[in-house]
């Protein structure tokens, strides 16, 4: 027995000094543009950081193009798509899950809670194996929001929305959703199409291209920017719905607008990528270590940390097996449990324990 | 602030849990919300901080002091910010999901002044507000390392922070020792905000409150000073209880004997 006390950590009662932002940012950018650089040279063909700044400055027009074509292509056509992708879906993922846990007080809520992952995979599914004529893409988006509107029409039913409602209601469709897909995928598929499909399910980057960079950097940037603007209303929530509102914050509003905009945010992300766990249940806690509570200063170094991680995740995904590729959610599963371990072990916030 | 219960009634699950209560505060005075459990103290706080619509009748706040007298408005048609910056709720056994310090929980409070950036027009506030609270030797501690007492002295602080015209607080010395509780309401009732507060303690509200509401079932059944409010009849009408009303011999004010009880 080291202790019998369990409400006082190691500094006396002191709440833990925190960084500037400012430092934080930097650092986090400094850490992903060299993340995103070194990132693109890893794998066949021998790259190296100077040959990755020298084609995509060409391909900005910023220089004339020296870099030969074949290592020119594998950069912009195959290398940084992909990487650039992951940066964008680890960082909304990240953004998603610390919204989904303040919003519904639930240190356990991840940005899949809603049924979102689940219905993905259900549209996703339906185009591989019983070829329903859409991009796949565009079938796991509305995948995510029809389990998204079953959901919040479940947990209406029958009085007001409150975030356990949610969660349950969340819980209840998406075994629904998996379900099906178990169905579809036990009655339909083959030896390779059941590959591609637990490939999928299991969150994937493979098939990244500049198109899954606009849609998974364009959800990041507009859902970002506007969830970022509503900051302190989100930290309002940390004494719960009636403090909010004697905060004057909307919470009713605040509270579905806002998991809307999130809902959307990780069904593009899902779109592109499958679902891909844990980064968005274990960053946000791991972060607020780091940046406090406070959402104006948890929101974007999350992001930034979100990035950086699924990037190497991907990165080690692809290489380790080379030539055969691992999905991504297998390895951030690998990276999350332990460190989930160790903030329990941690014990951190009342909720927790 | 000048506040005026007219007639306020709020239903909750087809029961009328505040029914037609009509009561005016005295302004700038710790007025004592006082009644059993169930009593409807609670949902009366609610409605008069504006968070709940009254089902019937209004609260009507107004401040004289402010530089254009408005007339008396339904708090809770106030724009939500403005409200806030108005009137501050202190809920009972309040507690937050997620590691804060007090500097930050106190921050809170200034929600309803920020900006959309974030940015406070008024940076010291907080300050201020831990100052007048006698919290400012907390300031850097965790919020899960407090004790009950040091708790509510922050919460205090938060609602300083919002500058209210109007304080509300649900039962605040809940699980405090005495010496905590009677330095709440002292400092509370020093501050010179119209103040309500739900209280428990009969003995509390006789020596801190200028006012005391008495509810029953929803129904306010006594107001006025204490000396006059509290007595023996009173006290077993509304709790069942007997009592007798003996004298402080220093304050002057009522102390309330409980008991025996009728049947032994």
């Amino acid at each position: 027995m080291r202790s019998t006390r369990t409400d006082a950590p190691a500094t006396g009662g002191r709440a833990p000094l925190r960084p500037p932002l400012a430092v934080l940012l930097a650092v986090g950018t400094t850490a992903l543009v060299a993340t995103l650089l070194v990132a693109v040279t890893i794998g066949p063909a021998d790259l190296g950081v100077g040959e990755v700044v020298r084609s995509v400055g060409a391909h900005l027009g910023l220089r004339a193009p020296d870099v030969p074509r074949l290592h020119d292509a594998i950069v912009w056509e195959l290398r940084l798509p992909r990487v650039l992708t992951a940066a964008a879906v680890g960082a909304g993922l990240a953004v998603a899950g610390a919204v989904m846990q303040s919003l519904t007080r639930n240190p356990l809520a991840d940005p899949y809670l809603l049924g979102l992952s689940s219905g993905a995979s259900l549209g996703a599914v339906a185009v591989l194996l019983l070829g329903v004529a859409l991009l796949l893409p565009v079938a796991a988006f509305v995948g995510a929001l029809a389990a998204l509107a079953a959901t919040l029409a479940l947990a209406r039913t029958g009085g007001t929305l409150t975030p356990t409602r949610a969660v349950l209601a969340g819980l209840a469709i998406s075994q629904l959703a998996a379900a099906a897909t178990s169905f579809v995928v036990f009655w339909t598929a083959t030896g390779d199409s059941y590959r591609e499909i637990l490939s999928w399910l299991m969150g994937s980057l493979a098939g990244a291209t500049w198109a899954s960079v606009a849609i998974a950097g364009g959800a990041l940037v507009v859902v970002g920017s506007v969830v970022l603007a509503g900051a302190g209303r989100l930290d309002a929530f940390a004494f719960g719905d009636t403090a909010a509102a004697a905060l004057g914050v909307h919470v009713d509003r605040t509270r579905w607008v806002t998991m809307t905009l999130v809902a959307l945010l990780t069904g593009a992300m899902v779109a592109v990528s499958g679902a891909i766990g844990f980064v968005g249940l274990v960053l946000p806690h791991a972060v607020s270590v780091v940046t406090g509570p406070a959402h104006r200063r948890l929101l974007p170094v999350a992001g930034l940390a979100g990035a950086v991680l699924l990037v190497w995740a991907d990165t080690l995904a692809r290489t380790v097996f080379d030539p055969r590729e691992l999905p991504v959610g297998i390895v951030t599963a690998l990276l999350g449990v332990p460190v989930f371990a160790v903030l329990l072990r941690r014990g951190r916030g009342a909720s927790w324990s | 602030m000048e506040l005026s219960i007219a007639g306020a009634g709020a239903r909750l699950g087809g029961r009328w849990v505040v029914d037609g209560v009509e009561a005016t505060p005295p302004p700038g005075a710790l007025t004592g919300l006082l009644g059993p459990n169930g009593a409807g103290k609670t949902t009366l706080l609610r409605l008069v901080a504006g968070l709940l619509e009254p089902h019937a009748g209004a609260v009507l706040v107004s401040d004289p002091a402010a530089s254009d007298p408005r007339p008396a408005v339904p708090v809770h048609t106030l724009p939500r910010r403005e409200r806030a910056r108005q009137v501050a709720l202190l809920e009972q056994a309040s507690d937050a999901a997620v590691p804060l310090s007090v500097r930050e929980v106190v921050a809170l409070g200034r929600t309803p002044y920020r900006s959309v950036w974030g940015t406070d027009p008024d940076p010291g506030a907080v300050d201020r507000a831990l100052e007048a609270a006698t919290a400012a030797h907390l300031a850097d501690r965790a919020w899960a390392t407090l004790s009950g007492g040091e708790r509510q002295r922050v919460h205090v602080a938060r609602a300083l922070a919002q500058e209210p015209a109007l304080l509300l607080l649900d039962e605040p010395t809940n699980h405090l020792d005495v010496s905590a509780q009677l330095a709440l309401l002292g400092f509370v009732r020093r501050l010179g905000v119209t103040t309500v507060a739900a209280l428990h303690d009969l003995n509390l509200a006789a020596a801190y409150c200028e006012h005391v509401l008495v509810l029953s079932a929803g129904r306010l059944v006594a107001a006025g000073p204490p000396g006059e409010v509290l007595t023996p009849a009173l006290v077993h009408d509304v709790y069942g209880v007997a009592a007798h009303v003996l004298t402080h011999p220093v304050t002057g004010r009522p102390v309330i004997a409980y008991g025996p009880a009728e049947d032994g």
